[in-house]
């Protein structure tokens, strides 16, 4: 056993204070603690991890494991950064009495995953605040998709159930204001209800999962290695990330490392990923503020990065290149000359359209002070990324938890208080230069040496933790593998389902014409978050 | 009252074929200082057409006022266009009560696209009445103000008087009151027109809309006539602003040789001052919507100024 230290130091506090309740199961991987805790000890753990070590919640998920152990497990996943660890949970949930007791009251960073829990598994929550469906809509019939017993193929039934009913807000002159699902704009569906006096929002209600693709059962259906694809789909804009989240949990569980010189091309492209989206973003904020010109600036650079990304990778959004083991294709001393011209060129180009911005006193206006997220608030809904970031919650898991190439590069991760949205766009612009830094430096000491190592079938029961800090946030991806290549579940964690309550919180008091530019300024992922 | 019909056909023509050409000009140049191609500037008249022929979609809870409101917004548009002096110093309608009736003539076009907006009971088109309502209640004042301002100064209310006086030996076009008003005026034409700081014509994103969330339920012939009409509001907005501040070459009689020359001074009067649009919308962001009150209590400011130091430099 070769656990860290720090989490050696932690289990043994545990073991004394809980005793045999808690069993420790050993994992491959040394920043990887298992505990199998009995259902009763599920919340007081929770308040030990998240008070006395500083945890974060960052996932909460089942599994339907009634053939083999006859039971459901619930796992919680803390990622503990103090101690550069995670700490998995496991509670077993009797598969004759689906029942749990939530712990959102608790940690409301939890309130999703559980109903998530309970619409997908029927396991039955008890002590939620509202309990309500989440992910299967109100109208759905009694079906469980993610337990072994329901197939893939299964047609369910043409259904008309319940509408949604959204709370009621009331007093003199407030009205309701219902936007979407449909949106104008190529963007995905979700539903935001806003409960308005005039101009100012009251309470904002969002409905989101209109996209549920049942993509977590669909891994379970798939050899390992085509799911690699499957995790590309799962949100567009993070394709590399997610893909690599998946490798890594897959390579960790096969108990193998892909090479030196894959990890530093993981960690190229994972910036790239950030690049073109932080410019995007940082122009997208422009434009809902009626800054039209930056907007079509940021749009060139993005353009630019793209085109680069298709060059190195033959795809813009670097679809094809992850791959297990490695990526698929190498850079040639010409790709990697021409990657280190184009940043340099594309820093210039930034500080001029970083200028711009700053220079512009009607945007700076409009969003300083706007659409803010308090440092408390952040804390207890666990958000992550960009948005956590700018919110005082200062977590970074390229620093915290090393992946890919990342501990052979220095870098900062710029963070603030204020959590308006005019940080959210500073950290974004910040994190832009700090990538134009890990870019060169990776490329300055690019290992030689092959991009890939051979992976054969995965052993079957194991269970690996993949995590990437993509450029919106932490993903994970949690395996437990199964006989034949295949998975036997495979939970994905995105950041935008973490981070979607936050927006009710960040526009109450804000105006209604405010909303959009809050919303853009954490551009959050529908599909990542229904999947 | 008198009206030349023959004066009336021909600025009746010139509004509806212009207004179309100018709101194209000025995305084009928005486009290319954006960095753009732009669409051509001939889209507008495209667009229109396209409208007139495609199908309507009413919604089943509309009432009549929704469907007679686009035509509203067209014939009062073009009504104060034949009251305001283009080409030549004389108005067609000039004897109807000059800018009051102007001014009144709009406000109704106005009123009913905030009547249509609510009409159909949708989200949007309740929000952007109710905010072009607010925009409204400071803008009027202020520009009622800032002609008054000019009137003052011509000694009548009659635009056509207005720019006859303007055309005198020894106006002076930069002085205190004159400045002042057309500063005002300008902040309301940003306001009136929809544009950048106040409102994006260019958004998709509804919730911060207001012209473009009243018209949001039009289709069709509707929408062509509600679009067709607010070009043409801009132009006779547009025509105002440079014809009482700078009534330069209005033709005072009608010989061929005049009116081409009073053409000409228009159009290059209007381009300048779809330039200074254009820079004003390419160089600023919108305001926050409660601070759109604040710009527009400085038009109104302004205006005020304006009319008292006609009495002091007098």
């Amino acid at each position: 056993m070769n656990l860290l230290p720090s989490l050696r130091s932690i289990l043994e506090e545990l073991t004394q204070r809980f005793g045999t309740q808690l069993q420790h199961a050993p994992a491959p991987q040394p920043d990887e603690l298992y505990l199998h805790a009995p259902p009763e000890l599920a919340g007081a753990l929770c308040s030990t991890f998240y008070k006395k070590y500083h945890g974060r919640l960052a996932a909460v998920f089942a599994e339907d494991a009634r053939a083999a152990e006859h039971a459901f497990f619930v796992y919680y996943l803390y990622a503990l950064d103090a101690a550069h660890g995670f700490v998995l949970v496991r509670v077993p949930i009797p598969a004759d009495k689906p029942e749990m007791n939530s712990v959102t009251d608790a940690v409301p960073a939890a309130n999703w995953q559980e109903r998530e829990i309970q619409d997908l598994f029927g396991i039955k929550l008890f002590g939620h605040p509202n309990p309500r469906r989440c992910v299967l809509h109100d109208d759905w019939p009694e079906v469980y998709p993610l337990r072994k017993d329901f197939d893939l193929h299964t047609k369910l039934p043409p259904f008309t159930g319940v509408r949604h009913k959204f709370r009621e807000v009331e007093g003199e002159g407030v009205f309701q204001v219902p936007v979407g699902p449909v949106h104008a704009g190529i963007i995905e569906p979700g539903h935001f209800l806003f409960s308005v006096a005039g101009e100012p929002v009251l309470y904002l209600q969002l409905r989101m999962f209109y996209a549920h693709k049942g993509v977590e059962k669909l891994f379970e259906n798939l050899p390992i290695p085509h799911c690699v694809r499957l995790a590309e789909s799962i949100s567009g804009d993070s394709s590399f990330a997610h893909a690599i989240a998946f490798c890594h949990a897959v390579e960790r569980a096969a108990g193998i490392e892909a090479p030196a010189r894959a990890r530093a091309l993981r960690t190229l492209c994972l910036e790239l990923e950030r690049l073109y989206n932080h410019v995007g973003d940082i122009g997208a904020i422009c434009t809902d503020v009626g800054f039209v010109t930056a907007h079509m600036h940021a749009m060139r650079l993005k353009e630019r990065v793209l085109r680069v990304n298709e060059e190195l990778t033959g795809n813009r959004l670097l679809r094809g290149m992850a791959c297990l083991g490695g990526v698929r294709f190498d850079f040639d001393a010409d790709q990697l000359r021409a990657l280190v011209t184009f940043v340099d060129d594309f820093e210039k180009e930034f500080n001029d359209l970083v200028e711009l911005i700053r220079c512009n006193s009607g945007t700076r206006e409009r969003l300083e002070t706007t659409g803010v997220l308090t440092p408390q608030i952040a804390r207890d809904l666990g958000i992550v990324g960009i948005a956590g970031r700018a919110s005082g919650f200062d977590h970074d898991l390229r620093r915290e938890f090393p992946h890919d190439f990342y501990d052979q590069v220095r870098f900062t991760v710029p963070f603030f208080t204020e959590g308006d949205v005019q940080r959210r766009m500073v950290v974004r612009r910040e994190e832009l230069f700090q990538s134009f830094g890990i870019i060169r430096q990776v490329v300055g000491k690019l290992p030689a040496g092959p991009i890939q190592t051979k992976i054969g079938e995965v052993p079957p029961d194991c269970v690996a933790l993949g995590f990437v800090e993509g450029w919106r946030g932490e993903i994970f991806h949690w395996i437990h593998t199964a006989p034949g290549n295949r998975l036997a579940r495979c939970k994905v964690k995105d950041p935008s389902l973490q981070n979607w309550p936050a927006l009710s919180e960040a526009i109450m008091g804000n105006i209604v014409p405010d909303f959009p530019v809050v919303n853009k300024s954490f551009n959050l992922s529908y599909s990542g978050t229904d999947r | 009252m008198n009206v030349d019909l023959s004066a009336a056909v021909a600025q009746t023509a010139l509004l509806l074929l212009l207004a179309p050409l100018l709101s194209g000009l000025i995305k084009n140049w928005k486009a290319k200082l954006q960095n753009r191609r732009g669409a051509r500037i001939w889209q507008p008249y495209f667009d229109l057409v396209k409208y007139l022929r495609k199908d309507m979609v009413i919604s089943e809870h509309a009432s009549w006022i929704f469907s007679v409101t686009p035509g509203v917004i067209f014939l009062t548009a073009l009504s104060a266009g034949l009251m305001v002096p283009l080409v030549t110093a004389n108005a067609p309608l000039g004897l109807f009560g000059g800018a009051i009736a102007v001014v009144g003539v709009l406000a109704l076009g106005r009123f009913f696209m905030a009547l249509g907006g609510l009409d159909p009971a949708t989200t949007f088109g309740g929000m952007g009445s109710s905010r072009e309502m607010t925009i409204a209640a400071l803008a009027e004042p202020a520009m009622m103000l800032a002609i008054f301002t000019v009137a003052t100064m011509a000694g009548s209310t009659n635009l056509g008087q207005i720019v006859l006086a303007g055309q005198e030996p020894g106006w002076k076009f930069l002085d205190a009151p004159h400045a002042l008003a057309f500063a005002a005026m300008f902040i309301v034409l940003l306001a009136e027109t929809g544009r950048i700081p106040v409102d994006n014509p260019a958004t998709h994103l509804e919730l911060t809309m207001i012209h473009e969330a009243m018209v949001l339920e039009y289709s069709g012939r509707n929408l062509a006539f509600a679009e067709w009409g607010a070009a043409i509001k801009q132009l006779v907005l547009m025509a105002l602003l440079t014809n009482l501040f700078f009534p330069l070459g209005l033709a005072p009689v009608v010989t061929p040789a005049a009116l081409g020359a009073g053409l000409a001074f228009f159009a290059a009067k209007l381009l300048i001052l779809a330039g200074a649009v254009v820079l004003v919308e390419f160089t600023n962001a919108k305001l926050r919507l409660f601070r759109v009150p604040d710009l527009l209590s400085a038009a109104f400011i302004l205006a005020t100024l304006a009319l008292v130091s006609t009495f002091l430099f007098r």
